[in-house]
């Protein structure tokens, strides 16, 4: 049951965010194509199904009335809405796939679904109404024929009028635009003939093609039997291509007699050209057809949801397994071991000396093998950011429609790959920044961007590139950029200034921005502005060991840089001892490592130990004191001083000697542990070093917050 | 091993419903003199000698954290968990791994004695006025001494 859900989940947030996407492209073009009229159709089938299956009610009510609403679309044509209905359309879809969307999350956390879904639902009925009132009644008709066919029902209740026409039309060839026609007669003495034409119809539905078949109603007419009987069923399409698809999935179809392909030349020329003819009879198959007739269409529907879906995705997509997270992990974790192991084997201590020639070949090729694999079960996590930047669409057309600000999004890089974690968690800082410079970096008044000789729609452009073993992702708007004065202002007022105002620089002034309780706009918007704006963005950025930077020039706009390393399982760090113990410190923290002199080291107010580096004075940690370790070198000339850096804490740590570079996995320590707060003890996790010993990760920042709390 | 314990008992346990006699089977160690002991079910495996690399701003009885094929293992050290005064590691000295509910600990106790199979009935609570943290229940062996039993979910419980 609970792969079912996650399937289902996975399922239905995949498509939603299809949904998204596309909207969002049809938005920009102010119109749908038909084939965005079919996805929607499609897509909405699904969540039905498979939500009905679930018995996700409210989720399959919504579903059920988007999908009828755009069945309406897709026979009356996207010409019969003009511009003000199509405007509608696109609010209304975008509130319903929300409304969707937050029902999908209250399954996610275990919530009961929301109960009161009427005012939707009147909002798509009455968007309805609107759209077919203009339509003749002719046309109302048939909709409310299709309705009854969704619901399954079985009461016919098509005029006899249009059956008598349809018959008439099918007695020559039906009539129809499309080129060519595939005539099927079942086996004869079959029986329920309409509902082994429907089947058909159903199964030709999974193939994505465009057609239309003849009699129209066999799904819920059994009068049609007759019409089917004597001349066979219709499936009309539009070319060559089609045909031979569909040829394919009918020949699959359980007792189809005969059929036979023709050209609707003209209308009049009937069965000049039967391409191909082929006759099938597996009269030991008919007893199975009939049991599953029986059963409803909707059911069948509901049945096969998965199919379906994997039947849409593969035009676009590549073929795509999910993989639990965790499988991968303990894979990335395994090849981290044998990675590890095969060092311990090659550089054994019991083979030093010794000449071996075909071992070292060997030992050579494992060790390519080896990093080959390690690079593939690195590249297994890493996913692109395109889902996360796609979703910035959204927020820019939403707040744009709010903030009523002409703005695009560019978007630059979505391919560029990064840690699925790492992705995940940089979603909602991007999110912030992004809803940030809407409102804030973006100018109030179109005359505004004129005045400043700007162009009059604003710009923000979201852009990811690869460098080494980062990915930077910026976000930058051509807006009015930052006041300084105005941030320093506010800061004072705030009370966070912890210098005169004077004697801040550009860059500290921006910095101030990132301090917990600043927010520049006076007014609290629906957007931002709570204050708990960028301080707990700086904080996520951090917490997946990256950095975060802003840029801003007066008038011209800003940038918000973030700099993130590509995976958080794998770290450079520096191999330093004190005493017994070996430490790793991550490189990307390190700035400097060097031997000081007795007489550099000088003693603050408080009596710690500070020394002077490029003209500033930083204090010095003592590892083996902070930890107390027992080391012979406590005498700061015998050690090495390693001047560290981490977000805006700076200061150097007295180690006993460097051991060397080296890449790491990181293993995070034993949830045991964390009993003891061990990770404000400035370990962020440990390392198995090639020799089997352990290697304790520093964690720059809370070590320093560690040494501070002590005293 | 552990499971097949598992088996065993509820085999027992359903060949004599009207009189349960369910045992189970405990390893015993000694610790500050005292004879401890551990549901099986509970054991990984026994490890001697293996290099513990401490950990800093910890209590002093978490020794440290060991590395068994791939698995960082918190130790803590038995007797310093229950206040007694801590010794020299010696060559009896061993850690027991435990997994506890899905929580992997390894614990350093002075050696480990023997494994045994007590019935469950005869393990009595200990007297109020003797508690003592981390045991939970005593029983007496045939040559007047007592074995107490650990209790491990207060061993890995979260504070």
């Amino acid at each position: 049951m609970d792969n079912m859900l996650e399937m289902y989940l996975y399922e239905t947030n995949t498509l939603l965010e299809q949904l998204d996407e596309l909207l969002i492209e049809a938005e920009k073009n102010r119109d749908f194509t038909t084939n965005d009229v079919n996805e929607i159709f499609r897509s909405m089938h699904t969540i039905k199904g498979s939500s009905a299956m679930m018995e996700f009610s409210t989720l399959m009510e919504i579903a059920h009335h988007i999908e009828d609403l755009f069945f309406y679309i897709r026979e009356n044509g996207l010409d019969s809405m003009d511009e003000s209905h199509k405007n509608d359309l696109f609010n209304l879809m975008f509130q319903s796939t929300d409304a969707l969307r937050s029902e999908v999350e209250k399954i996610e956390n275990d919530e009961p679904l929301s109960t009161n879904i009427d005012p939707i639902i009147a909002n798509i009925n009455s968007f309805l109404q609107k759209i077919s009132g203009s339509e003749s009644s002719s046309s109302e008709n048939t909709n409310a024929d299709e309705k009854q066919a969704e619901s399954g029902d079985t009461i016919q209740p098509a005029g006899e009028q249009q059956i008598a026409l349809i018959n008439q039309e099918l007695a020559g060839c039906p009539s129809s635009k499309l080129p060519y026609f595939i005539r099927i007669h079942f086996e004869q003495g079959s029986g329920m003939e309409h509902l082994r034409a429907f089947m058909t119809v159903t199964a030709l539905n999974d193939l994505d093609l465009q057609f239309e078949y003849y009699p129209d109603d066999v799904e819920t007419n059994s009068d049609t039997i007759e019409t089917i009987v004597d001349n066979g069923f219709f499936i009309a399409l539009s070319s060559q291509e089609d045909v031979t698809r569909a040829v394919n999935v009918i020949k699959e179809q359980n007792s189809v007699e005969t059929f036979e392909v023709i050209e609707n030349a003209s209308v009049k020329q009937e069965e000049k050209k039967p391409a191909a003819q082929q006759s099938q009879a597996p009269s030991e198959k008919t007893s199975e057809p009939v049991s599953k007739q029986n059963s409803e269409p909707s059911s069948k529907q509901k049945a096969d949801p998965a199919p379906q879906a994997a039947h849409n995705n593969t035009p676009v997509k590549q073929s795509l397994i999910s993989v639990n997270l965790s499988k991968l992990d303990s894979l990335v974790a395994i090849v981290g071991e044998i990675v590890i192991t095969e060092s311990m084997v090659t550089s054994s201590p019991d083979l030093q000396n010794l000449k071996l020639d075909n071992f070292t070949k060997s030992a050579r090729q494992l060790r390519k093998l080896t990093d080959d694999l390690q690079d593939i079960a690195m590249s297994l996590r890493m996913v692109s950011v395109s889902g996360t930047f796609q979703k910035m669409n959204r927020i820019v057309r939403d707040m744009k429609k709010k903030l009523n600000k002409d703005v695009r999004l560019t978007i630059i890089g979505e391919n560029t790959e990064v840690d699925k974690t790492i992705v995940d968690s940089i979603g909602d800082p991007i999110m912030h920044i992004v809803r940030n410079s809407m409102d804030h970096g973006i100018e109030e008044k179109v005359e505004d961007r004129i005045a400043a000789g700007k162009d009059p729609q604003g710009e923000i452009i979201l852009s990811a590139a690869h460098t080494g073993s980062e990915v930077i992702i910026s976000i930058s708007d051509d807006g009015q950029g930052m006041d300084p004065d105005k941030i320093l202002a506010k800061a004072e007022r705030n009370g966070i200034l912890t210098k005169p105002a004077s004697e801040y620089s550009q860059k500290e002034i921006l910095a101030l921005l990132m301090l917990p309780g600043f927010s520049t706009n006076e007014e609290v918007t629906e957007f931002s502005g709570r204050g708990v704006g960028m301080d707990v963005v700086k904080k996520n950025v951090e917490s997946v060991g990256g950095t975060i930077t802003i840029t801003s020039e007066l008038g011209k706009g800003s940038c918000t840089t973030l700099k993130i390393p590509l995976t958080m399982a794998i770290a450079d760090g520096m191999e330093v001892s004190v005493g017994n113990s070996m430490f790793t410190i991550p490189i990307a923290n390190i700035r400097q490592s060097f031997k000081p002199e007795k007489d550099e080291v000088l003693l603050d107010a408080g009596g710690n130990e500070i020394i002077k580096c490029l003209n500033e004075f930083y204090p010095i940690i003592r590892v083996h004191d902070l930890f107390n370790i027992e080391t012979e070198i406590t005498n700061i000339e015998d050690g090495i001083l390693i001047w560290v850096e981490a977000a805006d804490k700076s200061y150097c740590l007295f180690v006993d000697e460097l051991l060397g570079e080296q890449q790491v996995v990181v293993k995070p320590l034993p949830p045991f542990l964390s009993n003891f707060n061990i990770k404000n003890s400035g370990i962020s996790g440990c390392t198995i070093l090639g020799d089997g010993d352990i290697s304790l990760i520093l964690d720059i920042r809370s070590l320093y917050a560690a040494f501070y709390n002590q005293y | 091993m552990s499971a097949a314990t598992l088996e065993n008992t509820t085999v027992l346990g359903a060949l004599d419903a009207e009189a349960p006699v369910s045992t189970e089977r405990f390893l015993t160690f000694s610790s500050n003199g005292l004879n401890i002991g551990v549901s099986t079910n509970y054991v990984i495996e026994i490890i001697t000698n293996h290099s513990i690399t401490m950990l800093p701003l910890v209590p002093d009885y978490v020794k440290g954290i060991i590395n068994l094929r791939g698995q960082i293992i918190p130790i803590i050290d038995i007797r310093l968990r229950m206040g007694k005064p801590s010794i020299d590691y010696t060559s009896s000295t061993c850690i027991i791994v435990l997994n506890i509910d899905s929580v992997q600990i390894g614990i350093v106790v002075d050696a480990v004695q023997q494994v045994m199979d007590i019935d469950q009935s005869q393990i009595s609570p200990v007297p109020v006025e003797n508690q003592q943290e981390l045991i939970n229940g005593m029983v007496s062996s045939g040559d007047r001494s007592v074995i107490l039993f650990l209790d491990c979910e207060q061993l890995v419980q979260t504070y």
